[in-house]
């Protein structure tokens, strides 16, 4: 049992960490049908900026900061310079794009910081805490909390906003949307900076916990993209309930049979869904889509 | 309230548009008919911005209007597309909220004035655009142009696809919303239908308006009669 809850707790927080990241995917996908895979590097990125700017001398939470800020900015750069350029492509283009960008991210990060792994302290110390014979970390805490609060700020935005339905809109008919007076121009430059931020802080949160390294969006970004088909590509309580599965499925697997196993749950999740449920746990049909 | 001098346009090198002229006075119903093709659609998509002009000029409420494409809605004029182009995957009353985008969002009492105008509508408020008839379809795509209060709105074919009684349900529509002091430009395959209830006409052929006047002449012009009313 004190196992299985310990399981349990470091699902939760890698969970939480593919959650931000289906998060992530939500926001440009609701905006533009667009499947953005360069959604890892942003975490990368946040994670090794804080690293970057913490070790030249800055308090973490300005390094944090910083490192969120700047991650936005590339968003909004990967926009304007690969993604507009090519508005009009079929879909599929658009996403091999992203996946060029994001080897571009990786070699860039890698020229800009450098090869090694880092990490910097937890925000709260490294005494675990015992909860019912199994222990958390309190940076754990801090990750599961930070995909809550994006989940409910987003869940918001999306329901209650005049700007959030203007992000659907824009997706749904760019046409009728600037008819309408949206500008969605500027809608599409929000969304890809809310997503990189939000990218950006699941690598500020995570990174004392799994460290850093240029090298680590490609499986993130692959494993978010699980969690957000899991739970219904575009909803953002599917992004947050995908995204918490994938991550007990991995440490339940990396518990019980083999840690060998793990990262093969997020592709048995991808094939399950594309066979079985198409529209994940939270996805709106087919019918109610088109 | 609208006056459009010498307008070209093009789509990448071919040109559609061969100077169009074409005035629209306060308060008036102004029908532009022609067949498939003519480039009424693309008129209209001039007009609203959201296809660049390659010569001419156009003025709207005295000033000449050169106003970024999501701007126009909030300068006063609505644009209600060809194929309706609602947003299907947000409820009836998402889209006129949106509708309303330009003024911070439709308020309770314009999507309440929807609802009369269009009593179906309001019994679907909640459902997804998405799954309405053709002609629930129209009715929203014209309730969401009005939601920015516009001064002048564009029609594009509101009859399109239609059933003969819902067309005339919709044709009685844009009487009633010129009696509430909106002028229309409606753009119309339904040549009798769009004649019947405007002032004044033009007909486009092929980029060129070839003919204009008041509608009552255009009805009984032999020409007209011959090549859009089919008698
Ligand atoms: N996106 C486009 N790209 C290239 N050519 C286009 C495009 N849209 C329209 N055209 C062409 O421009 C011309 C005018 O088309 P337009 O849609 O404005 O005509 P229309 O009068 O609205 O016709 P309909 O009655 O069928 O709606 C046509 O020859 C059409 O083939
Ligand atoms: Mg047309």
């Amino acid at each position: 049992m004190d196992a299985f809850l310990q399981f349990v707790f470091s699902g939760l927080t890698v969970g939480a960490v593919y959650a931000l990241v289906a998060l992530g995917f939500t926001i440009i996908y609701n905006a533009s049908d667009v499947v953005n895979f360069a959604q890892g590097e942003f975490v990368m990125l946040g994670g090794m900026i804080t690293w970057f700017a913490h070790d030249a001398g800055l308090p973490l939470w300005a390094a944090a900061l910083i490192a969120i800020a700047l991650t936005s900015l590339v968003g909004v750069a990967l926009n304007k310079l690969a993604i507009e350029p090519a508005r009009g492509a079929p879909v599929i283009s658009i996403i091999i794009i992203t996946i060029g960008a994001s080897i571009l991210i990786q070699g860039a990060a890698q020229l800009v910081f450098d090869k090694q792994i880092h990490r910097y302290p937890a925000f709260s110390g490294d005494a675990p805490i015992e909860v019912m014979g199994a222990t958390i970390l309190p940076q754990s805490i801090w990750v599961i909390l930070g995909a809550l609060a994006v989940f409910v700020a987003l869940w918001l935005f999306f329901t209650r906003t005049l700007m959030g339905k203007a992000v659907l809109a824009t997706a749904n008919n760019r046409l009728a949307a600037q008819l309408v007076g949206i500008d969605t121009g500027g809608i599409m430059t929000l969304s890809f900076a809310l997503s990189a931020a939000i990218g950006a802080l699941a690598g500020v949160l995570v990174t004392p916990i799994t460290l850093v390294s240029y090298d680590v969006g490609v499986a993130l970004a692959l494993k978010g993209f699980a969690g957000a088909m899991l739970g219904g590509m575009g909803n953002p309580k599917g992004a947050l309930v995908g995204g918490l599965v994938l991550g007990l499925l991995e440490a339940l697997t990396a518990g019980y049979l083999s840690s060998q196993y793990k990262d093969a749950v997020a592709f048995i999740v991808i094939l399950g869904v594309l066979f079985v449920m198409p529209q994940g746990l939270f996805g709106k049909t087919a019918a109610e889509r088109v | 309230m609208l006056k459009v001098e010498n307008l070209t346009t093009r789509y990448g090198r071919i040109e559609v548009l061969h100077g169009i002229d074409l005035e629209v006075a306060e308060g008036e119903i102004v029908s532009v008919i022609g067949a498939n093709g003519a480039g009424k659609t693309t008129l209209l998509r001039c007009l609203s911005g959201v296809q660049p002009i390659s010569g001419g000029s156009i003025r709207f409420r005295g000033e000449p209007l050169t106003a970024a494409p999501h701007k126009r809605a909030g300068l006063g004029l609505g644009h209600s597309p060809e194929g309706r182009q609602i947003f299907t995957n947000l409820s009836v009353e998402e889209n006129l909220r949106l509708g309303g985008y330009s003024r911070k969002g439709a308020t309770r009492e314009d999507i309440a004035e929807a609802y009369e105008m269009f009593p179906i509508l309001g019994e679907k408020r909640h459902l997804p655009a998405g799954g309405l008839s053709g002609g629930q379809q129209q009715m929203l795509a014209i309730g969401r142009a009005l939601m920015s209060r516009p001064a002048c709105l564009l029609l594009d074919e509101p009859s399109m696809g239609l059933a003969p009684l819902l067309q005339k349900q919709i044709f009685d529509t844009v009487e009633e919303l010129k009696a509430r002091g909106v002028t229309v430009l409606l753009v119309e395959q339904n040549a009798y239908g769009a004649l019947k209830i405007s002032d004044r006409g033009y007909v486009m052929e092929t980029g060129r308006i070839t003919m204009s006047g008041p509608s009552a002449e255009l009805v009984a012009d032999p020409r007209i009669r011959e090549a859009y009313l089919g008698v």
